[in-house]
């Protein structure tokens, strides 16, 4: 009985694709917190989270797919990089590196975590790069085919 | 143009002693004499007009296949290397990107003759939305002349590198910096500022050239006293002829206050007629790129200014892109000639624009003459109506149509344009003008922004593609017949052409491309004729000078610019729908980044 229930459990989680946590996380890596499915449909908060990425034009220096331009790849940052030094980066820049701080902007100052779990999405490799929609849009195009492949 | 000076030809080494012993009174005196000495490249454009030409014909179509390298320099800085060295005497000048390096390079061997290492503050480099070059130095009445990017304006004796003074023309915390090469017409220096990504209000500014103190400014939006507008007097092309502006033109095109916000920025390539006394240049974006956000025609964004140089009183304005929805900036050279229009030769400014089109005004009037596209996949507008001198907006094409957070695809040419700041070159010899294009489309979806003062004000995400259905790259450099509108020739490039166009007596243009090489190619067909690779993608102008009876062509060799690393490193990974595919991957197989000076010559007995 349990051993089915499980099972059928199993299934109804990967036919709908919904994960609660991030993926792989280093040994003192909190995971990221979001829902995401279908790669691209996310809750409320990561959406803001997204938002607030698009708004403050962070892919000038990061790349529009995080992967990194004259800033460093976030993919790569987000899987060592603890919430606390994200939070004292984005508060203060990095002057020396050419980033700006983001200290003085509203939407930052109230979004800054779910700025941070989008990005942990981003790297868990879990969150599609490009525009994010509401998990309850249900008319959303779908993300960019093979964004999930491993690259080669 | 270089009007009556054009036919004098005064021997390099007389003007060397003129220049050791002038106390000349009248600063324009200077550049003048300067310019008019085809061995000299005194001025960014060689000459007030932006003309790019150059007389000298040691190197010529049948000999330049034996160009090879004469000398090399590093300019010690990475990132983008736009503009050019200028060449006064024996003397080269040298800029660089941040920081803004000057050196005065003795031409005899190469040695520093003077350093000027300006001390800025690093949180620039942030508020730089499209990397951190800078367009070139200006010389006049003994100076040198150094924008920088925190906006110092800084003048320079030119023979020992000491600052003789400096202005302050903008403030880098509210997201104000400079990019654009300073320009020197009579006893003025004339500068803008960038910004439009940020919130910036444009203007163009203009210092006494020997005291740095500012003259005056002209807003590109707001009240009318601000833009230096005479609401009776300035004109502008409507209904198929010059009319008063009229007062409040700008205000009454914005709702609310946006107009302070307005961008307008203006980081261009300045142009001078000094029979009529009239300085030329476009005004940038509004802002934001989120064209809900500012309903109305935004003027006076995207147009094209002439002012007055003693006054800066607008003469006549002409808005290419009214209301913006794709980010097509008008700061692109404007190109003072003549241009053969109904049997006579009409006083004429050739523009192309970001927006696709090539336009012919008459410069003297502000009538609008021609107005047609150089790029026949340009699909956000179907043609200009001549009469009104607006664009036929293809709503297909509208991202202000379908509004904010909806994704508008293959619309051609993307922001960056047809062509972008790269400056193009006028031929007098057969009138014809040697264009370097982009050929790329672009997605491009708005959203809602707030300002924070220093912040990126920009409100929109965009991908960047070659321009489907074509021959599959990225750039063309054309022939343009500006009296008809028409291409007359087209060469296709793997690559947009970021670099600016020179074309010499020789009957050769060179440009540059984004993998690196120097090229030179027939002015009657585009026929390449010679190429060398140099160490990093080219964004710079190429110049020409000469020295010691020989005949010089240079170039600076590092690639930067928006067109160039950002795109490379950022779409090498290709992620369909997002992103480039093909040709952008490719660019990385060429180039990183570099930071040199490429001077070539033609061998010994040639």
């Amino acid at each position: 009985m349990r051993k089915s229930i499980s099972a059928a459990i199993a299934l109804s989680i990967s036919a709908t694709m919904i994960m609660l946590t991030s993926g792989p996380a280093s040994a003192d890596q909190p995971p990221g917190v979001y829902t995401v499915k279908d790669g691209n449909k996310v809750d409320d908060k990561t959406l803001e989270g997204w938002k607030t990425w698009r708004a403050m034009a962070c892919e000038r220096c990061h790349g529009p797919e995080q992967e990194g331009l004259v800033g460093p790849s976030l993919v790569n940052s987000l899987k060592t990089l603890s919430k606390d030094d994200f939070h004292a980066t984005i508060q203060n820049g990095r002057p020396e590196k050419g980033m700006p701080n983001f200290g003085g902007v509203a939407l930052v100052q109230k979004n800054w975590e779910n700025l941070y779990n989008y990005l942990k999405g981003r790297s868990d490799g879990k969150i599609a790069p490009g525009h994010l929609y509401p998990v309850s849009q249900a008319d959303a195009p779908p993300p960019p085919a093979g964004w999930n492949k491993p690259k080669s | 143009m270089r009007y009556e000076f054009r036919s004098i030809l005064v021997r390099g080494a007389v003007l060397a002693a003129a220049a050791a012993t002038s106390t000349s009174a009248l600063a324009d005196a200077d550049l003048d004499s300067k310019i008019s000495d085809s061995s000299n490249w005194a001025a960014q454009a060689g000459d007030y007009a932006n003309h790019r030409y150059s007389t000298l014909n040691q190197v010529n179509a049948s000999n330049v296949g034996k160009l090879q390298v004469a000398w090399t320099m590093s300019t010690g800085v990475l990132r983008g290397h736009e503009g050019s060295p200028l060449v006064i005497g024996d003397t080269m000048f040298i800029h660089t990107p941040f920081p803004n390096n000057v050196y005065a390079i003795n031409l005899k061997d190469q040695t520093y003759k003077w350093k000027y290492e300006p001390k800025q503050d690093a949180d620039v480099v942030p508020v730089m939305c499209c990397d951190t070059v800078n367009r070139g130095l200006a010389y006049g009445d003994g100076k040198i002349f150094l924008q920088q990017a925190d906006t110092t304006l800084v003048a320079l004796d030119a023979k020992s590198g000491k600052v003789v003074w400096t202005a302050k023309n903008g403030n880098p915390k509210i997201g104000e910096t400079n990019t654009n090469a300073p320009h020197v017409f009579k006893d003025k220096v004339l500068t803008g500022i960038s910004g439009g990504e940020f919130g910036v209000r444009g203007r163009v500014v203009a210092y006494d050239i020997k005291t740095g103190k500012q003259v005056w400014k002209g807003y590109s939006t707001g009240p009318d006293a601000e833009m230096l507008m005479d609401p009776a007097k300035t004109m502008t092309w409507t209904n198929g002829k010059m009319a008063p502006v009229g007062k409040d033109s700008s205000l009454k095109s914005w709702q609310g206050e946006q107009w302070k916000l307005g961008g307008g920025t203006t980081w261009g390539w300045y142009a001078y007629d000094p029979k009529l006394n009239l300085v030329y240049y476009g005004s940038g974006n509004p802002s934001t790129w989120n064209p809900a956000q500012r309903p109305g025609d935004n003027k006076w964004s995207m147009t094209i200014w002439a002012r007055d140089l003693d006054t800066g009183v607008a003469k006549w304005v002409y808005q290419m892109t009214p209301h913006d929805e794709w980010d097509f900036d008008g700061v692109n050279e404007m190109i003072l000639a003549d241009v053969n229009k109904g049997g006579k030769a009409v006083p004429a400014l050739v523009h192309f624009d970001r927006n696709g089109f090539g336009y012919t005004m008459n410069r003297q009037t502000g009538e609008l003459l021609v107005a047609e596209k150089y790029d026949p996949q340009v699909n956000w507008a179907t043609k200009v109506d001549m009469k009104t001198g607006r664009p036929i907006v293809d709503k297909k094409f509208s991202p202000g149509t379908t509004g904010p957070d909806v994704n508008v695809k293959d619309i051609c040419p993307a922001a960056l344009g047809s062509k972008d700041q790269q400056p193009s070159s006028y031929d007098p010899k057969s009138g014809l003008f040697f264009v370097p294009t982009n050929h790329v489309c672009m997605t491009y979806e708005p959203f809602q922004v707030e300002y924070t003062a220093g912040q990126p004000y920009v409100g929109a995400t965009l991908t960047m593609f070659p321009t489907p259905n074509s021959h599959g790259g990225m750039g063309n450099f054309i022939a343009w017949d500006a009296a008809q509108g028409k291409i007359v020739w087209s060469k296709a490039e793997k690559f947009s052409v970021w670099s600016g166009a020179l074309t010499t007596a020789g009957d050769v243009i060179f440009y540059g491309t984004l993998e690196g090489y120097i090229k030179a190619v027939s002015t009657k067909d585009g026929k390449e004729l010679w190429k060398f690779k140099t160490p990093s993608g080219i964004i710079g102008n190429v110049f020409t000078y000469s020295y010691g009876s020989k005949q010089y062509v240079g170039v600076y060799s590092g690639i930067g610019g928006w067109a160039g690393i950002g795109m490379a490193a950022g779409l090498t990974e290709s992620t369909a729908g997002l992103g480039a595919v093909g040709g952008y991957k490719d660019l990385a197989k060429y180039t990183t980044l570099g930071g040199s000076l490429f001077v070539f010559s033609l061998p010994e007995g040639t």
